[in-house]
This record gives C-alpha cells, sequence and structure tokens, in this order.
C-alpha cells in the first residue's frame, strides 16, 4: 500500500460512513419499496413472485385508497394555506423590532419544542366532549373527534398549531432581512402599511414562501402521529391519511405489498408537490 | 404617538402569543386537577392547588416514566452524535479534498433529503427486523444517522476555514483526524452545537419509528410511553395530561434556555433545508 | 471499530456463558401472557403457584413475562418471525385468534399433536368447544386458556322499572327504543369479524369457506349466495331504524355510568363490570342476540389459547407440563371465578368452587350454557388480513347505516371490500 493510494483513499474513507447509511436506509429501501410494489410480498416480508401492476391495480379499486387519498389531499391544501396566512401575518406583526420582542418572539416560536404527542393528547382533552375547554367556550356540543363530520376539523386545529413555531420563526427571520432603505423608500412615497406588504415585502421573503409551502405540503402529506394517537382513521376512516394507510398495510396487517404501494404512490405525490411548486417559482419568485 | 401605537401593537403580540400557547398552558395546568375538578361543570383552566402532584406522582410510579426518560435520552443523544460525526467526516471531504465522483457524491448524499423518512418506514423496519434490532438502542437510532443538511451546513461552515490552514497544520505532522478534532470542531463550536440541540429536540420528540421497533415496555420512549397511557386509563385525563406535560418540559427548557442560538441557526440554515 | 467489535464479542461470550450456566441448573422456560389487571395478577400467581409445586419436582423454573394485549404480543411474535430470530421466542405464549396464521407457518411451533406424540399417556379434558376454537386444518395449535364468549350485559335496573325483560333478540331490544332519551342511549354497536360471523351463524351461513377459514385458507365470502349476509343486514337496518341503536362501539365507560342500556361483549367482563357498577343499579346478563326468533342461539368461543415453541426437548417438556397445569380444572374453576372466563377445562364444572360460584351469581353461568347450546358448525372466523378485515367490516356497516345505503348496496360493497382482501392475500401468499 503506497502513500499515494492511501491519500487518494483518504476522502472516500471519510465519506463512506455515511454514504453506507445513506444507500442503506434510504436508498435501499426505496429501491425495495419500489420492487415490492410490483411483486407478491408474503406476510413475512419475501418476495414470492412478479406481480406486475396488480398490486397498484387492487390499491386502486379499494375504497379505503380514494378516502385515505382525498383526505391526505384535503388535509394538505387547508392545512398548509391556513398556517401560511397565519404565520405570515404573526411574523408580520411581529417583525418591527420593539421593546420586550423577545416576549413574544419566544411564546410563538415555543410550539416547536414541543413534541408532537404531547401536544396531541392535550388537544385530545381540550377538545372531549365532555370534560374539554373549546366546546364550553365556543357553547358547542361536538365530539371533535368521535364524529365523522368533524374529526377531521379536529385533526386540523392540531397540525395546523404544530405548525406554527417553525413557519413563523422563518417568515420573522425573512421581512427582518429585508434592507430597511426598501421599506423606508416605500414608507416615504406614502405607501399604506398593507399595501408595502402585499407590493414589496411578500415578493421579497417569496423564497421563504416557496420553501415553505414546499416542506409544509410534504409535512402534511405525511401526517399519521395525531392519527394514531387520536383516531386510528377512524370514525368510519373520516381521518384515515395515507401514511397511516401505509402503516396499518404493513404493520399490523403484514400486508407490505399494498404497503409499498400506498408509500411509492405518496413519494410520487410530494414529488409533484414540489416540483410544481419549483415551476412556480421559476416564474414569480424574486430573489434579492 | 409612535411610543403609544407600539406599545399596543407589543401587547396585541403578547395576546397572540398567548392564544398560541393556550393549549400548552391548559395542559399543564390541568396536569395539577384532581378527577372531580374535570368532571366538574364549567369547566376551567387553572386547577384549584398546584399543590395537587398526585398526578405526577402516578405518572412516575405507574408506568415506568424515568425508564422511558433514560431510553429517549440514549436514543436522542447516541443518534444525534453519530449523526453529527458522520457529517463531519463527510463535509470534511467535500470541502478540503478533491477527488472523483465529488460531485455524484454530493448530490447523492444531499438526495436523500427528497425521499421523505416515512415512505421507507415499512421497509426499513423489515431490514431493522431482519438484522434482529428489534427493541434495541441501535435500532431505533440506525436510521437518523444520515443527516443531510446537517452535512450541507457543516460543509458551508468549514469553507470558511482557509485550505491552506489545513496545509499548514498537516505540514506540522498534525494527522486528518487531530486537524478535525483540535482545531476544526472547536472553531465551528457554535455551529455544532446548535445543530445538536435542534437534531436532540428532533430525536426527543420522535414519535412513528419508535413506536415501530420498540415492543417492551421497558424500551419505549417518552414519547410513545406517554400515548400507551391513554389506552391504559381510558378516562384520565388528568393523568394523561400529567404524562404529556413531563414529556414535553425538557425539550422546552432546552428551547428556551438556547432559544436565540437555535433560532439563530435554524433561519439562518432554513433555505437550504 | 476495535471497541465495537470487542463489544460484540463480549455481549456474544456472554450469552453463551449464560446459557451454559442455565443448563446446569433448573430447566427454564418463560411464558409470554397478555392478561392484565385482575387477570394479570391472576397468571402471576399461577405460575408462582407452578414454580413452587411441579416445577420443584420436576425442576422447572417459568418466568412470566406481559407482552402488552393481544395484538401487541401477536405483532411482537409476527416481527420476530419475520426476522427468524427464533430464540428470542418463548417457551409458552398466550394467543388470540388473530395469530393462529402465522403461528402456525412458524418453522419453530410446537403443536399439541407433536407434544401428544412426544408425551404419551396425557389426558386432556378441556371443553370440546374451546379445543375446536384453536384448530387451523386440523391441527391443534394450542390448548384454551382464557375461554369467554359474547353475551349481552343490560341494565336490568332501567329495564326491570319500564316493564322489560332481558332482550333476546335484535327486535326485543328495538323494542326498548322508548328508553331512548336525552344523554342515554339503548344499544351501540357496529358488527365486526366475530359478531358478524355469530350472527351469521345463528342464520346458519359461515362468515368465509373453508368453514370459516379453519380448514384452509378462506378465499371469498361464503355468506352472499345463500341470503345471509343480506338478512342480516336488513336486520340490522331495521335495528337502527327504530332508534335503538347508536352506530358507534359499544362504550364500557357508558354502560356503567347508566348511559348506555344494553352491551353486548365479552363473557369476561362480568367481574369487572359487578365491581365497577358498584351496586349503582342491578347488571343483568343474557345470551348473545339472536338476529330473530327464527334464528338458532349461540355465539362462538373468543379468548386466547396457550402455544408452544420449540427450544429443544427439556424446555419443551416443561412447556408441556406447565400448558397441563395452567389447563388445569383447579387452575380453569378458580380463573373463571376471580374474572368471568368460562372454565376451559370440563372437570372444572364439577368443581367446588365452581358450583359455589354459580349459586351465589349466576350469572357466570349463562356463558358456559350458551357454548353449549352453541352449534357446533359455527366457528370462529381466521382469515389472513385479519386487522384490515376487522374494520373493513366495521366500516362497511358503519357506511350502511350513514350513508343510507340499501342492503343491496352494502352487499356488494363488503363482496368487493373483503372479498378483495382474501383474494390478495392469497395471491400473495399461495
Amino acid at each position: 500500500m503506497s502513500e499515494r493510494v492511501k491519500k487518494a483513499a483518504k476522502p472516500y474513507l471519510f465519506l463512506l460512513p455515511m454514504v453506507v447509511f445513506a444507500v442503506g436506509f434510504v436508498y435501499y429501501p426505496f429501491l425495495k419499496t419500489a420492487a415490492q410494489s410490483v411483486s407478491n410480498v408474503n406476510f413475512r416480508g419475501e418476495i414470492t413472485g412478479f406481480a406486475g401492476w396488480e398490486n397498484y391495480r387492487y390499491l386502486f379499486s379499494r375504497r379505503e385508497f380514494s378516502i385515505a387519498l382525498g383526505n391526505t389531499l384535503r388535509l394538505a391544501l387547508i392545512n398548509v394555506p391556513v398556517t401560511l396566512v397565519i404565520t405570515v401575518f404573526l411574523a408580520f406583526l411581529c417583525a418591527p423590532v420593539r421593546r420586550g420582542h423577545t416576549v413574544y418572539e419566544t411564546m410563538l416560536t415555543l410550539p416547536m419544542a414541543v413534541s408532537m404527542a404531547s401536544i396531541t393528547l392535550v388537544f385530545k382533552v381540550l377538545l372531549n366532549p365532555s370534560v374539554g375547554y373549546l366546546n364550553y367556550v365556543l357553547g358547542l356540543n361536538i365530539g371533535w373527534y368521535e364524529d365523522r363530520h368533524t374529526a377531521m376539523a379536529g385533526i386540523l386545529m392540531l397540525t395546523v398549531w404544530m405548525g406554527i413555531g417553525f413557519n413563523f420563526l422563518l417568515f420573522l427571520s425573512a421581512f427582518r432581512s429585508i434592507p430597511p432603505d426598501i421599506l423606508g423608500s416605500a414608507e416615504l412615497d406614502g405607501a399604506g402599511k398593507f399595501r408595502t406588504l402585499f407590493a414589496i415585502q411578500l415578493p421579497l421573503i417569496s423564497p421563504t414562501v416557496l420553501y415553505v409551502l414546499c416542506t409544509n405540503m410534504i409535512q402534511a402529506m405525511m401526517t399519521s402521529g395525531p392519527i394514531l394517537i387520536l383516531t386510528q382513521g377512524g370514525p368510519s376512516r373520516s381521518t384515515l391519511t395515507m401514511i397511516y394507510l401505509m402503516y396499518t398495510a404493513g404493520y399490523s396487517s403484514a400486508n407490505y405489498s399494498l404497503a409499498a404501494c400506498v408509500s411509492i404512490v405518496t413519494f410520487l405525490l410530494t414529488l409533484t408537490c414540489t416540483l410544481i411548486l419549483f415551476l412556480m417559482e421559476r416564474k414569480r419568485v424574486h430573489y434579492q | 404617538m409612535k411610543r403609544i401605537r407600539d406599545t399596543g401593537l407589543t401587547l396585541l403580540c403578547i395576546l397572540l402569543g398567548c392564544l398560541v400557547l393556550f393549549p400548552v398552558f391548559y395542559g399543564l395546568m390541568g396536569a395539577f386537577k384532581t378527577p372531580a375538578e374535570f368532571i366538574a361543570y364549567p369547566p376551567t383552566v387553572l386547577p384549584a392547588s398546584f399543590l395537587h402532584t398526585d398526578n405526577f406522582r402516578a405518572v412516575f410510579t405507574q408506568v415506568p416514566m424515568l425508564r422511558y426518560f433514560l431510553n429517549s435520552f440514549i436514543v436522542a443523544a447516541s443518534s444525534t452524535v453519530i449523526r453529527l460525526v458522520l457529517a463531519v467526516f463527510a463535509a470534511y471531504a467535500f470541502v478540503f479534498f478533491d477527488f472523483r465522483g465529488k460531485k455524484t457524491l454530493f448530490f447523492l448524499l444531499l438526495g436523500t433529503m427528497m425521499l421523505p423518512a416515512d415512505t421507507v418506514i415499512i421497509t426499513n423496519y423489515q431490514t431493522v427486523s431482519r438484522l434482529g434490532l428489534l427493541d434495541t438502542y441501535l435500532g431505533m437510532g440506525i436510521v437518523s444517522f444520515v443527516g443531510a443538511s446537517q452535512m450541507f451546513m457543516l460543509r458551508q461552515q468549514f469553507m470558511m476555514s482557509p485550505r491552506p490552514l489545513r496545509e499548514a497544520a498537516l505540514m506540522d505532522g498534525c494527522g486528518d483526524m487531530r486537524f478535525i478534532v483540535s482545531i476544526l470542531t472547536p472553531l465551528c463550536m457554535p455551529a455544532l452545537a446548535t445543530l445538536f440541540l435542534q437534531s436532540f429536540i428532533a430525536q426527543w420528540n420522535a414519535y412513528l419509528w419508535p413506536l415501530l421497533v420498540t415492543n417492551t415496555n421497558a424500551m419505549r420512549t417518552v414519547q410513545v410511553g406517554i400515548t400507551m397511557l391513554t389506552t391504559i386509563e381510558g378516562t384520565n385525563y388528568e393523568m394523561v395530561l400529567a404524562a404529556s406535560a413531563v414529556a414535553m418540559v425538557p425539550a422546552a427548557v432546552l428551547f428556551l434556555a438556547l432559544r436565540r442560538q437555535i433560532t439563530r441557526s435554524l433561519s439562518g440554515g432554513a433555505l437550504v433545508g | 471499530m476495535k471497541k465495537l467489535l470487542a463489544l460484540l464479542l463480549s455481549s456474544v461470550l456472554l450469552c453463551v456463558f449464560s446459557v451454559s450456566l442455565a443448563q446446569e441448573g433448573p430447566v427454564r422456560i418463560t411464558l409470554w401472557h397478555s392478561m392484565s389487571e385482575e387477570a394479570g395478577v391472576l397468571m402471576e400467581g399461577y405460575v408462582r403457584q407452578f414454580n413452587e409445586t411441579v416445577g420443584k419436582d420436576k425442576g422447572i423454573v417459568v418466568e412470566a413475562v406481559y407482552q402488552g394485549a393481544y395484538a401487541d404480543a401477536v405483532s411482537k411474535m409476527n416481527s420476530v418471525l419475520t426476522g427468524k430470530q427464533y430464540d428470542v421466542l418463548p417457551d409458552v405464549m398466550q394467543l388470540d385468534a388473530t395469530g393462529k396464521v402465522s403461528y402456525a407457518a412458524a418453522e419453530t411451533a410446537y403443536t399439541v399433536p407433536e407434544a401428544l406424540a412426544d408425551f404419551p399417556g396425557t389426558s386432556l379434558t378441556l371443553l370440546a368447544p374451546a379445543m375446536a376454537n384453536w384448530q387451523l386444518a386440523g391441527v391443534q395449535l394450542g390448548l384454551p386458556f382464557a375461554t369467554s364468549t359474547t353475551v349481552t350485559y343490560y341494565n336490568k335496573t332501567a329495564l326491570d322499572s319500564a316493564g322489560f325483560s332481558a332482550p333476546q333478540t335484535l327486535q326485543d331490544i328495538a323494542a326498548l327504543s322508548s328508553l331512548a332519551r336525552d344523554g342515554v342511549t339503548v344499544y351501540a354497536a357496529i358488527p365486526n369479524t366475530p359478531t358478524l360471523a355469530n350472527w351469521l351463524g345463528q342464520l346458519g351461513s359461515d362468515l368465509v369457506d373453508q368453514h370459516n377459514g379453519t380448514e384452509g385458507t378462506a378465499a371469498r365470502l361464503a355468506c352472499i349466495d345463500n341470503g345471509a349476509l343480506a338478512a342480516f343486514l336488513q336486520a340490522w337496518k331495521d335495528l337502527y331504524a327504530s332508534g335503538a341503536l347508536v352506530n358507534a362501539s359499544g362504550s364500557t365507560d357508558e354502560f356503567v355510568a347508566g348511559r348506555q342500556l344494553v352491551m353486548t361483549s365479552s363473557s369476561s367482563s362480568i367481574a369487572s363490570l359487578t365491581e365497577r357498577i358498584g351496586g349503582a343499579f342491578e347488571l343483568g346478563v343474557a345470551a348473545y342476540p339472536r338476529v330473530n326468533a327464527q334464528s338458532a342461539a349461540g355465539a362462538t368461543v373468543s379468548g386466547s389459547c396457550l402455544v408452544m415453541f420449540d427450544h429443544g426437548d427439556a424446555r419443551k417438556a416443561a412447556a408441556w407440563e406447565l400448558e397441563q397445569f395452567l389447563t388445569s380444572a383447579p387452575v380453569q374453576a378458580d380463573f373463571a371465578r376471580g374474572t368471568g372466563y368460562l372454565p376451559s377445562n370440563a372437570l372444572a364444572e364439577e368443581s367446588d368452587v365452581w358450583a359455589q360460584l354459580v349459586r351465589e351469581h349466576p350469572q357466570y353461568q349463562v356463558g358456559l350454557t350458551q357454548l353449549a347450546e352453541t352449534p357446533d358448525t359455527m366457528r370462529s372466523v381466521t382469515v389472513g388480513p385479519s386487522a384490515d378485515f376487522y374494520y373493513g367490516i366495521i366500516n362497511d356497516i358503519s357506511d350502511m347505516l350513514e350513508e343510507d345505503l340499501s342492503v343491496e348496496e352494502t352487499v356488494q360493497l363488503m363482496q368487493d371490500d373483503l372479498g378483495g382482501m382474501l383474494a390478495q392475500y392469497l395471491r400473495a401468499n399461495p
């Protein structure tokens, strides 16, 4: 082993551990998932034959699938814009540095440190029909997570809440990174607060908006934790989501080929979302 | 005039902050309530007394909460350390070496961010179970060893320390490992520390994966353990809240203590994922 | 890397060492069980009793490990089987119906016929319907330990005061609709695999073919061509239309609080229900409701059995000892008294413990009588995709009521949904 070989091998050695895990736990499982989705896989996860599109055909024919797809898209398409509007508004309000700003900034970013499991359990109690506080305050008598018509709304409240902390933080720093002289000159021109927001600030922070749209969209499509803890996809499949469907198919029922199909479809969905958003970016987003 | 308006806006922001934090506050307060207070109508937010700590005591005696904490800590800390070590090595190779396939490998690693972890979770579960790693700390941590965004941010950090620095160090007979450990990492300590915290909090709060790969009570993490509580204690709301409060606190305290660093690094690195 | 290797090596050595150590002393075996609360205390007690008596004589030490609910234990078993880590498996395991298929396929399964061949001269006096419940394709997988059946619980105080007697049929439950008020419902239930199979069985039909999947892998629904499913769905619709049925899973909490008057649930809940009601009202127990006055009576056996895994001859012998002990008449009679499960051992019925129990609390007899009356053609259902199948039934029938589907539409829906699951399972697991 000469010095030269050793030297040439060095960077590869440094990269090796990370590449090994990236291949072993990201690329290999992805390819395997793709392979399982077109194979017959028995309940022990062994491939017993080639199935072609049969698994996909079966998946698409299942009622669960169309329901889960519909629920997932609905969840994403409501959750993402609502969170976006709320957090942009909050960040816009908090952007100017005032006295005591750290107080409310901390308050509004804290949700990002709260674990999904904890806050989900709190919502479970908060939205409980008999002891919960929400019904009392709103003067309602709704069994949020027990009624098929309101369960998704209850899940949405929770997921929107969970997204506030991080998005607020991103928008806040985006607003603050706008050079003050740009805003100053707009004010001199006599533009109102909201005019400057829509005409100047939003275009300037559009890269952040795009980033948030992208990541939130993917995250929303992956929603499964609150479903697992609160509703198990029910009542009557009203909160069944793609990843939850994948979880029950793959884990509870050992139907690995079906789980694989679901996860490939979900992956393609997220990919499509990302691509659409990036195409929009080429037209609309302004970089500073 | 401006001052009055500013004070008004500050108050408005604080009010909104309170609104957002209300569920957390409600949960914390509920943890001090007695069962009777919970059933009482109209429901209240504040407990009658903060001296009522039965729920917390129950959380620690009826389920192995300390064990859950230990498990969570071991998994979060060790997998975060390994993730950062791998990221440091990879970033080091990308910054200080020229080699064939550099671009390809870089995009290979960065590309892992395109594949959401949840979509391959069942296949990873099969792998881990085949390796006999179910119900082990290694099995719980192994899927989070790859941190592409951490690698990316460290790469940017390292690029600020010039190559001549390394060449000079090597000239002095310092090996690569020693250079990384005693020169490079101290230079990037602030960034490393925040990456550590951020990753630690994420691992501490993880749910789906630890749920899948643990199946004995002794190996559950806090997040999984507290949700198991609801199935045993169907209607014991105050205990559920006490458990979630207990699970919420460590990450929240860490966050509050180091908010400035965390938020700065997060908002700075956000656009790279 | 070196450290890791050293760690690995030392842990392997430690394992080898501890195994060799164990072989010198008594035979150590493990039992995985899923009994919690009162039943869990009893289970651990029996194991202790075994260790102090039979175990002491024969040099066997049993360690009992609680593995969570049946579903959790089955998931654990499945993942261990997938990983082929057979040494992690226990010697004896408490298994419910959802684990039958994967247990039967396990390489290291040690079934009852094998044990009977290895230990000739064993005589078993277990209840025939309970035994039959744990057969798959003619093989007796395990011995029944926790045997129960589904019965009707009702709020006797409320029904008596309104002049109603115990409901016998779904029509009787419908007749109670006048008792529904704000905050009080009559009956809440959504049929699932076992309860639907009960009602279909009363109409003389299996739910799936291969005799409800006990003789081979079920491939299709067996209750469509003979009209049984349609007949049941019509009866269920009628019940809903009467206003006595709430389309939601029954809740023990609601029943105990007096807000739900009728509940169908496992006979094993008698003891805990009596305790939780605590005298607030009188608990009535009746046989499982019949679909109509013409249909047969009865419901299938539910609960769990004890299966064994092969860990070498010495441990197999020990496991078989433990099985026999836990299913013996004294243990079964005591377990029945403490929980409400039915004694799985026929001799237990003749014991003083049981006689005294039934004298004081006649409700305990209801399940056993029902089991005797149930036609032995009625079998509980075994299908491959058991969890999906279970929720499929719940969702489809629930949709029928919520979306006001006709009976024909619902039959078609269930045909597509449940039949599709069976076909897909068969394709993946030939």
